[in-house]
């Protein structure tokens, strides 16, 4: 099964390869893409999320699912401390409330479990270049997930080849110009390229890859300490780093160069200068 | 929040002061590598990119991936 449907101002794209789900399962899909769209856009006046935003609706008329959002974004934002933040930044609906940054890849985790539950195992979901696999593309073949060059439209910079369960989103501005905005200082933020993130929730890798574009360099050590989540960035000049545990298929991760300077300091100290005084 | 519930929001600002500088100080780099551009894009299921709108879908290597898909280029 295979198909494309425009929805959330993007192209999804849903790919099945095996088993085929039952019949309903695509339409279950589609109505529930629509459903999040009506209810979170912040393009549209009408959304519960806008209303929300200008004090129409208060926290006891939220429907679970907004709420569930809301809550969630503000853990994701203690757990970036404050470069994903749903409050902070203004929406196209002109509130500061934009969860779009999460909202988009937990729709698509959502979308992937209507399809497991109608019988799909080995699928793909590509919702605007934020993907969710689940499986393999065929029996014994992993997915293969390029991440496009930031700075070349037709190139791909890297080929992931993953299977299982995984999410991969990637924030970057080549497309819609330099639209993301570091909430902690307002500003647009500029410091790398491109910043890709997976790990097991799509949701929370879309919030993290968000977080580690506004981070820049620094979101290599900031991801480390988030289990189950790697991130691969590429700057201006096209060059790459990545964390510790990401599978770059090619090369051992990167070295830290502060970090191993002082470590090589410590170490070609004589033993008498690394005694600590009174020793 | 309580109990994992919300209970009530502030749509708020934060403030700019976030120490800058004495961040910049302690910064440890991640050493950056060159990476060789993988050259074609037949190989891949699938793309991962820059949120794009429904025009720049139209230009993207997912949209050309979805059309050879579509076209039964590549095997189910």
């Amino acid at each position: 099964m295979h198909h494309v449907e425009q929805v959330m101002g993007m192209a999804v794209s849903i790919d099945v390869r095996s088993p085929a789900p039952c019949d309903s399962a695509l339409a279950d899909v589609l109505s529930w893409l629509h459903h999040v769209d009506a209810t979170f856009s912040t393009y549209r006046d009408d959304s519960d999320v806008s209303r929300f935003g200008r004090g129409e609706l208060g926290v006891a008329d939220l429907s679970r699912d907004v709420e569930d959002v809301l809550v969630r974004c503000i853990e994701l934002t203690e757990q970036t401390a404050g470069a994903f933040d749903a409050f902070a930044v203004p929406a196209p609906n002109g509130t500061m409330l934009d969860p779009s940054g999460f909202v988009k890849g937990w729709s698509i985790e959502r979308a992937a479990v209507i399809l497991e539950t109608a019988g799909a195992a080995n699928f793909c979901i590509n919702a605007g270049g934020d993907i969710a696999v689940r499986g393999e593309s065929m029996p014994g073949t992993s997915w293969k997930v390029g991440i496009r060059h930031p700075a070349q439209a037709d190139k791909l910079a890297l080929v992931l080849e993953v299977r299982g369960s995984l999410g991969v989103a990637t924030s970057a501005t080549y497309e819609r110009g330099a639209h993301i905005v570091d909430p902690r200082t307002g500003t647009p933020t500029t410091e790398v390229a491109s910043a890709t993130v997976i790990g097991p929730d799509l949701g929370t890798a879309d919030a993290f890859a968000t977080a580690a574009f506004v981070l820049g360099l620094d979101a290599i050590e900031w991801i480390e300490t988030q289990p189950g989540y790697h991130a691969y960035l590429i700057t201006h000049d096209g060059r790459t780093c990545w964390s510790a545990d990401f599978p770059h298929p090619a090369k051992a991760p990167p070295r830290f160069s502060n970090r191993d300077d002082h470590r090589s300091l410590a170490q070609s100290r004589s033993p008498q200068s690394s005694r600590s005084p009174g020793s | 929040m309580q109990d994992g519930r919300l209970v009530a929001v502030a749509i708020v600002q934060y403030p700019n002061d976030d120490g800058k500088s004495v961040r910049i100080n302690q910064r440890a780099l991640p050493e950056l590598q060159s990476e060789a551009l993988a050259a074609q894009s037949a190989d891949v299921d699938t793309v991962s990119g820059a949120t794009y709108t429904s025009d720049g879908y139209v230009r993207s290597l997912q949209s050309a991936l979805d059309a050879a898909r579509a076209a039964g280029a590549i095997a189910a």
